[in-house]
Order: structure tokens, then C-alpha cells, then sequence
């Protein structure tokens, strides 16, 4: 009986298994609808696209510094919190981006969850990636196409750096271990944009389910959000052959 | 059936433990950063909760003076401070007696046998992103700044002279503190290979703290290695995290800690 269940294991197709979620095409992917107020006064909502972000900022800027939460409509972000420097008003002063006034509010409440698209292709374009290829911002770090600055308030020499890469034993028979690299994480986070809140740091730990992971947990509270799409699964278990 | 309940004990002490992994937390804003609600009684008498601010405190004294002297538990609610002991002249009621003066001022007095309105709103209340934010933001405008927690450099501030802090106070009577000289600062190795060592400094925790904040309940002893202790630990509020986290800079800011380079 196990040998069989085994062997179906074996070869049914883990991505159908796990029930993973579509990924959606790439221009829409990571855009997050803000809506907490907006709609009650009649105003169209705002269309946050984390691509144009993440080329300037890395994600600790405005997760950790601003304090901007993991989770969409989280903060109580409005006018006079950002007119008062706070959330997105910490850079869109008109000093480092454009202003928040009368004139600009079409440009964050556009109300079109597919807004940017043009501009998004554009962007792919010049920076030379594949087309039918998701982006792979950790190397266009790596290979200096673009430079986020990691922070607005701390010495960027100060910032702690951590580099070891962990292996994490898969929970499934047949599937290799997962390939953890602190070297690419720290580049877009602080520690604590991950610990202890979503990792906590025993060393013996709970295993990661990719159950709870799908859930928005552990590293689902970034990957297939805005990083990486959970379904990408040979990005972390490198050792599994392609077909 | 002894077991089954067991069981279901077990299960519910732990079932807020296990909703909170894998899930990013919300941190306080900059005024509301140590702020800490005290509810043993008030509710039950059907009077709103105390809301005290760490910061409008800790601008003029020193830890020490409430957390040792005056003998506040460093856990919100786990004092039991009644209204009868502020009229004693115990806890709050030692400068909120109505007779001592601060800057020339004379300092409200706390609790009262009789009931006065205006008087007792001044700490139970409840009352968010009123007051207090105005009051903290204007102080906090000529303060060095820092990131997180209350966004301000206490430290920087002392040295600076802007903050000019009261460590005693004469009517508690304590007996005089002998003259102890400032331990040197010392490093401590992470248990992590290729994270930065750790300087910490004594003479940037006694200003506030003296010995008797930390020795020796929090840290054992006074030889060094003495007391073991992770930072999983420190994040759950032990050690370090006594203060740090709560009142003191938060743990998010890892760097201000673990400053020596790694080679």
C-alpha cells in the first residue's frame, strides 16, 4: 500500500499536487490594489506597481523603514499621512519623486489594475531580459543593470551583513532540498524584515510546509506576492530535472 | 477524560503561539512606542485604562529612579498599583503627590479619595492620536533623530546636554549609592559564524540604568560568560529584550548592536 502510494508520488506532477496558484502575466504581477479609503469617497483606487519601486528601492526601504506592512491596505495610508511625510509621502515629496497635490492624484489613482503594461515591456526591454521569461532582479543586482539604494535613514556601510546559505530538507520523498541563500535575501532586506516575525531563529525550528507556504506564511509572505512565483519551484529546489 | 482536558489546556496555551509564526507583526509608531496600557482595576470600576507614555518620562528621569527606587516591575500590569497606593505616596503617587516641583512646576497629583473629573483624565484615558502625538512630535522636534522606536537618539540627547536627567528624588529616602567606577565595555561573540560582534558598552547603560537595573536579576552575575543566553531569547523578551524592544531601541535595528566587522 505505501509502495504504491510511493509511486504515485513518484509520478504525479508535484505542481498539480500542491494546488499552486496561477501566475498571473508579468506587468500585473506584484501590483497591489490600495483601496482603504478611496472608494468610500468615490475616488478611484490606487494601482501600486512594485516593479517600478524595486529598480530604485530595495524592499527594506519601505517594509522595514517607512514601515509600509507585508499585507495590501494595512497601514492607514492617505492624504494627510503622506503630506505629512509619512508612508508614501516619504519620497513622492517632490524632492526625490513627484509630489502628492491636485495635479498628480490620477497618477497613483489610476483605478487599472492592468495600468503600466506599456511601460512595463518598455522597461524589459532596455534592460535586456528574455521575453517569455519572468525578470530575474536578483541578477540584475548581481550584474550591476540596476542598483536599488537599501536604505534612507541608516549608514549603508553599517547595515548588517549575514551571507550563509542553508540547505532545507524538502518534505516530500523525491524532492531535493531547497537551496536558501542569505546572500540574496540581504540584498533587497534587513534582517528583520524576515526575523524573528516570520522566521524565528531556533535552531530547531518548525519545518516550512509548503502547505503554510502557499498560505502567505513564511517565505509565501514575499514569494508569489511580489517576489518570485511559488510555482517557479526549481528557483529554490535547484536539483529537481526538468522534464 | 483527565487527559483529554489536558490535552485541550495545552492546546489553548499554545494556540496564540502557533498564529503567530510565519506572519509579519505591526510595530507602534514613533509616539506610541512604550506607551503601555495599565488595566488591573480600571475597567472593573468602570473608569478608562491608564495610558502611560515612556517617552514624556523618560525626557527627565532615569530607569532607575522608577524602575528601582520607586519599584515599578519592568512588565506592563504585573505592578498592581491601586488608586491607595498613589495616595500613599507609593509608585506614581512618590512625585504625583501634589507637592512635588518639576521646573518650577508643581507635579499634578495622582489619585485622590475624592473623584475629580478633569484630574483623572489626565492618565486614565484612552484617548488615541490625540494629545499625545502633538506633544511627542513637538518634543521630538529638537531631539537628535534615529530610526525606529520613538525615532529619537536618547543617548545622543544626554550626551548632547539636551536632556538633563533626575536620578533621585529626596523624599524616597534611599540610601546613598556608593561611588562605583564604570565597567569597561566588552565584546560578545555571536553564536553564528559571520555575524558581526557585538560592543556593548556599560557606560551607555548605567547613565540610565546603574547596576541595579540589570544585576542581578536579568544578567546573573558579574563575570562575564556567566549568564548564557540567544537572541531567541532576547526576542522573547528576556535579557536584552527586557528593555530593548519596549522601550529601549528596538531589536529591528540589529547594526546598532552588532557593530564590529567581520574579517
Amino acid at each position: 500500500m505505501l509502495f504504491i502510494f510511493l509511486l504515485i508520488l513518484f509520478f504525479s506532477d508535484f505542481e498539480k499536487f500542491l494546488k499552486l496558484p496561477e501566475v498571473p502575466p508579468e506587468y500585473k504581477y506584484g501590483n497591489v490594489i490600495l483601496n482603504k479609503f478611496s472608494q468610500e469617497k468615490n475616488i478611484k483606487s490606487v494601482i501600486f506597481p512594485h516593479w517600478i519601486h524595486r529598480k530604485k528601492y530595495t524592499c527594506s526601504v519601505c517594509h522595514f523603514e517607512l514601515e509600509i506592512e507585508m499585507k495590501g491596505n494595512a497601514n492607514p495610508i492617505n492624504c494627510i499621512t503622506n503630506k505629512e511625510g509619512n508612508f508614501c509621502g516619504a519620497c513622492h515629496n517632490g524632492e526625490i519623486s513627484f509630489k502628492i497635490e491636485e495635479k498628480t492624484c490620477d497618477k497613483c489613482h489610476t483605478g487599472d489594475i492592468e495600468w503600466g503594461k506599456e511601460k512595463f515591456y518598455e522597461f524589459k526591454k532596455s534592460i535586456k531580459s528574455k521575453e517569455n521569461k519572468y525578470i530575474n532582479w536578483s541578477e540584475l543586482i548581481e550584474k550591476g543593470i540596476i542598483n536599488p539604494k537599501s536604505t534612507l535613514k541608516l549608514d549603508p556601510e553599517k547595515i548588517m551583513k549575514y551571507d550563509k546559505t542553508l540547505q532545507l530538507e524538502a518534505e516530500f520523498f523525491n524532492i531535493p532540498t531547497a537551496i536558501f541563500s542569505h546572500k540574496t535575501h540581504t540584498k533587497w532586506h534587513n534582517c528583520n524584515n524576515c526575523h524573528p516575525d516570520v522566521f524565528n531563529i531556533k535552531k530547531k525550528t518548525t519545518h516550512f510546509y509548503m502547505e503554510d507556504i502557499l498560505k502567505g506564511k513564511y517565505c509565501g509572505a514575499c514569494h508569489s506576492k511580489v517576489a518570485f512565483p511559488i510555482n517557479f519551484c526549481r528557483n529554490c529546489h535547484t536539483g529537481i530535472k526538468r522534464k | 477524560m483527565k487527559n483529554k482536558c489536558l490535552f485541550f489546556l495545552t492546546f489553548l496555551v499554545f494556540l496564540p503561539i502557533l498564529f503567530q509564526t510565519g506572519v509579519k507583526k505591526k510595530r507602534p509608531s514613533s509616539y506610541d512606542y512604550g506607551k503601555v496600557i495599565i488595566n488591573n482595576f480600571s475597567e472593573k470600576l468602570q473608569i478608562p485604562p491608564v495610558t502611560f507614555n515612556h517617552w514624556s518620562h523618560r525626557a527627565n528621569f532615569t530607569c532607575r529612579l522608577c524602575h528601582i527606587d520607586i519599584g515599578f516591575a519592568m512588565k506592563g500590569n504585573e505592578t498592581k498599583i491601586t488608586a491607595k497606593d498613589n495616595i500613599e505616596g507609593k509608585y506614581c503617587g512618590s512625585c504625583h503627590n501634589g507637592k512635588y516641583y518639576f521646573k518650577d512646576k508643581k507635579v499634578f497629583e495622582a489619585c485622590s479619595k475624592e473623584k475629580f473629573e478633569e484630574r483623572c483624565k489626565n492618565c486614565h484615558n484612552l484617548e488615541k492620536n490625540g494629545k499625545n502625538k502633538e506633544n511627542f512630535i513637538k518634543f521630538a522636534e529638537n531631539m537628535p533623530k534615529d530610526s525606529f522606536g520613538n525615532e529619537i537618539d536618547w543617548e545622543k540627547a544626554e550626551i548632547e546636554g539636551k536632556l538633563k536627567l533626575i536620578d533621585r528624588i529626596e523624599n524616597l529616602n534611599m540610601p546613598k549609592k556608593p561611588e562605583f567606577k564604570k565597567p569597561v565595555d566588552f565584546k560578545l561573540n555571536p553564536k553564528v559564524e559571520g555575524l558581526p560582534n557585538i560592543i556593548f558598552s556599560h557606560t551607555k547603560h548605567t547613565d540610565w540604568m546603574g547596576c541595579e537595573g540589570c544585576h542581578p536579576e536579568i544578567f546573573l552575575g558579574v563575570k562575564k560568560g556567566l549568564t548564557k543566553y540567544s537572541m531567541a531569547d532576547i526576542f522573547q523578551g528576556k535579557y536584552c529584550g527586557f528593555c530593548h524592544g519596549s522601550v529601549a531601541f528596538p531589536l529591528v535595528n540589529c547594526q546598532k548592536c552588532h557593530i564590529e566587522k567581520v574579517e
